[in-house]
């Protein structure tokens, strides 16, 4: 879950400062550990009139970049990675971004300068405890909510409990904690129905479930099982009379589900998984829902009937879920791909606009499907319009969109596949074959 | 626009091309006949229809009569593939299985439902495997009928070769040189319209596949045995991959996992186009999941016995085994699928199905069933089963 309840990851910047490209890496010689998420979704905010983006990663570090003057403002280590995006909330005024890592703490550290609100461990230490799972936090009706999945590894333990927690914006008290699954949480997704705050959750083996958060004690107020595994969070459309969730799922259901009673509204598939989060984005006054799908491709389907509106291939699986933004007063979605590619399509029609090359993985193979890589920002700035993205090649990119950018469609080659091929050619019939008629003794023993 | 659009100058093969492939991937996107686990587990995605259905599949080469029995194992495999590629969405892929037990033992004690959904197929496979032998590949494997329906149309053909001993025929090598034809030119298309990963490593069993069936045009009766020793490669590849947390999709996954994965559409298209050529070719020479389920059949409770009194050494049984699993009323145990075509194709019923429960139990399997291959004489051909 980044930005807005909506899934749309983008802000207004209305100054004049120029934004040019930047590539930045920070200790680029770690050894990552293959497929992991090398860098998280960013979050973007204009602090004392300068836009910057806040983004973690494996590296368990939390860095503040100022966009217009190309430099880290702060950073601050944690004693686990960085998973999912921050968000940006107010305390007393001040712009604050929250945080999670792995190492099983909620950080409040306030954006400007960095200095330290709060900090709130959710899960006590233990010496057999497995990795623990913070979501994205979420800033919703003047509180912090924030889902964790840990496990206990000790055969006389054996927890595997999924709580929801609730914490105070200010201070990081815990309100309460709500039981929800045994296996894995999507980040927590606020919406207002019949004046009570909701709070939605889906469990990563398919269940959503949402909570009435209006009352001191939680209560689940409805459940909806989804057809199958769940990586992404849900997201809403609230300034509607009858608020509407959107939910992907593996092997690429999309489901609109009434907010209010937890029913189906209507369901579309796509070529294959779904495996993050949708956008929303408001298109002459109707609202659209964006998907990424591993069939390459990015689809807009209407909210409210589910009419699919246009669907685009791109060069690769769509692992990222797509940012809506506005350039110039066109709207626009972006959206990465596995051929290591960030695309942008003119969100109306979804004509192919422009593509960045970002860098291969720094792995030598990818899981698709077993990762939540990060997904793009946008900072809408007219002729200084930028996306930034954490790419999984170790860089941060800050892609200008009208300016000149290095990045610009590099072209993929198929050499390697059919060196690859050869490869496979020469050891089989030079050293595995031989070795196979040679060797004494019974057939397949 | 405030900047450059990419054009795409298409041509008409071009438009073709790309329209079949839409076309698939429309189709494989919408393979399955339900969207939602039909005995989904409360809270989860986790299907039990699955076990059900193949604990199902796995009994029924016990319960069904004798009397047209073959027809009934088509049936039961008809079935297998509407219900592992229709309807659930459990990994059936002989490469999946063995990534998925992998998972599943690494999700113990994280998230046990998910460990015994991963695990629970191919422990199934296993233990039915030990009871009943290795009824899965000749009853259920979606692959493996696959192979078998396609061998049904050139089946006159093949086995009149496998009667003289296959002999290299001019019309055999124009058909694997059509088949390595139609892989590259496939390749080269996906080469660049696709960008490939490990996972789509498959491309690399196909390549050794059309390989094998070039090798194979010239030297099956003499390399046969040697070359089913590749199983055991295929196997240490995949357990290795899976150990490391490589995901390498296999022939058919598109199927069970409801998507458009052209290396794996590839595959599977080329192991049917094989098969038309050397029957169960995938399963005699590449599969791993065959090792498994051969180590399982070899120490089984359930068995096939020759009654050598009875046995008149007609050949038949040679000749209707498209593993060529069986010689002269022995059977290999290391290749025998248990589709009994033997046992009720047998003019003089010298083979009986017995369950050796103690034996099984109490020491090493008989020396009957052991490999003859290797030590095969080039002598007269095996008479033929008309």
């Amino acid at each position: 879950m980044r930005g807005t309840a909506e899934g749309r990851a983008a802000i207004v910047y209305t100054g004049n400062a120029e934004i040019t490209e930047w590539h930045y890496v920070y200790k680029s010689s770690r050894r990552f550990e293959t497929g992991s998420a090398v860098w998280a979704s960013p979050a973007l905010a204009v602090i004392a009139g300068r836009p910057m983006a806040f983004i973690g990663g494996y590296d368990q570090t939390l860095h503040a970049l100022n966009l217009v003057e190309k430099k880290v403002v702060w950073r601050k280590i944690t004693n686990g990675e960085i998973q999912t995006a921050p968000v940006i909330g107010k305390i007393d005024g001040l712009d604050v971004v929250f945080f999670s890592s792995a190492d099983r703490t909620v950080y409040a550290y306030v954006a400007y300068n960095g200095r330290q609100s709060w900090t709130k461990e959710l899960v006590p230490p233990s010496p057999t405890l497995g990795d623990v799972h913070l979501s994205s936090p979420l800033v919703f009706n003047n509180k912090l909510y924030i889902t964790c999945f840990a496990y206990d590894k000790s055969l006389s333990a054996n927890k595997q409990e999924a709580h929801l927690f609730c914490l105070d914006l200010q201070t990081g008290k815990i309100y309460w904690k709500l039981l929800l699954s045994t296996g894995f949480l999507s980040s927590p997704v606020g919406f207002i129905v019949s004046g009570r705050p909701h709070i939605a959750v889906a469990a990563r083996r398919g269940l959503l479930q949402a909570i009435d958060v209006s009352h001191k004690i939680p209560r689940r107020r409805w459940s909806f099982q989804m057809p199958h595994e769940v990586l992404g969070s849900p997201v809403i459309i609230t300034d509607t009379d009858s608020p509407l969730l959107f939910l992907g799922s593996k092997y690429g259901n999309l489901i609109a589900i009434d907010a209010a009673r937890g029913k189906e509204r209507w369901q579309r598939m796509v070529g294959n998984w779904i495996d993050n989060t949708a956008c929303i984005g408001e298109i002459d006054n109707r609202k659209i829902v964006f998907v990424g799908s591993h069939d390459y491709r990015v689809y807009a389907f209407d909210s409210q009937t589910g009419d699919i509106l246009w669907k685009t291939a791109l060069g690769g699986e769509v692992f990222s879920a797509p940012c809506f933004f506005s350039l110039n007063g066109q709207p626009m979605v972006a959206a990465a791909a596995l051929d290591s590619h960030l695309y942008i399509m003119d969100a109306r029609t979804g004509e192919m606009v422009n593509r960045f090359f970002t860098g291969n993985p720094v792995w030598d193979k990818v899981a698709k499907g077993e990762t939540l890589w990060g997904s793009p920002v946008a900072l809408e700035a007219g002729n200084n319009s930028a996306l930034v993205f954490g790419s999984y090649s170790d860089m941060v990119y800050v892609l200008p969109l009208v300016k000149e950018c290095s990045l610009t469609s590099m072209a993929r080659s198929s050499g390697t596949l059919w060196f690859s091929l050869l490869v496979v050619l020469i050891l089989f019939v030079s050293i595995i074959l031989p070795i196979i008629l040679r060797l004494p003794g019974k057939s397949d023993d | 626009m405030p900047f450059p659009r990419v054009k795409s100058k298409g041509i008409t093969v071009d438009k073709i091309l790309k329209g079949i492939e839409n076309w698939l991937s429309d189709l494989f996107g919408n393979i399955k006949i339900v969207e939602k686990a039909l005995l989904g587990m409360e809270g989860s995605y986790v299907e039990l229809l699955t076990i059900l259905a193949l604990g199902l599949l796995a009994v029924i080469p016990i319960l069904v009569p004798q009397k047209h029995r073959q027809r009934w194992r088509h049936i039961n495999q008809v079935f297998g593939i509407i219900i592992f590629i229709f309807v659930v969405f459990t990994c059936l892929g002989v490469f999946g299985m063995i990534r998925n037990f992998f998972r599943g033992l690494n999700e113990i004690g994280r998230e046990n439902i998910i460990a015994l959904y991963y695990c629970s197929v191919p422990a199934t496979i296993l233990v039915t495997s030990l009871l009943f032998g290795p009824a899965f590949c000749g009853w259920i494997c979606p692959t493996g009928a696959l192979q078998e329906f396609a061998g049904m149309f050139t089946r006159k053909w093949t086995r009149q070769r496998k009667k003289d001993q296959y002999p290299f025929s001019w019309p055999v090598l124009l058909a694997v040189l059509g088949i390595i034809f139609v892989f590259l030119l496939w390749m080269y298309r996906l080469s660049v319209t696709r960008t490939f990963f490990i996972e789509d490593s498959s491309i690399y069993w196909s390549e050794v596949l059309i390989i094998l069936l070039f090798i194979l045009a010239f030297r099956l009766h003499q390399w046969d045995g040697k070359l089913r020793r590749l199983r055991t490669l295929s196997f240490i590849i995949i357990v290795l991959g899976a150990i490391i947390g490589l995901r390498i999709t296999s022939p058919v996954h598109f199927g069970f996992a409801k998507v458009y994965d052209p290396a794996s559409f590839l595959s599977t298209v080329m192991v049917v186009l094989a098969a038309l050529v050397v029957p169960r070719v995938w399963c005699k020479y590449l599969c791993p999941w065959r090792k498994v389920v051969g180590w399982a059949g070899k120490h089984s409770v359930r068995r096939i016995k020759l009654d050598e009194k009875k046995c008149t050494q007609c050949g038949t049984c040679t000749a209707v085994c498209d593993l060529d699993a069986v010689q002269e009323g022995k059977i290999d145990l290391n290749e025998c699928h248990m589709c009994f075509s033997c046992v009720d194709h047998c003019p003089t019923k010298a083979f009986t199905i017995v369950d050796e429960w103690k034996k099984t139990c109490l020491r090493r399997p008989v020396s009957q069933g052991d490999s003859f291959r290797e030590n095969r004489p080039p002598g007269p051909p095996a008479k033929a089963f008309d």
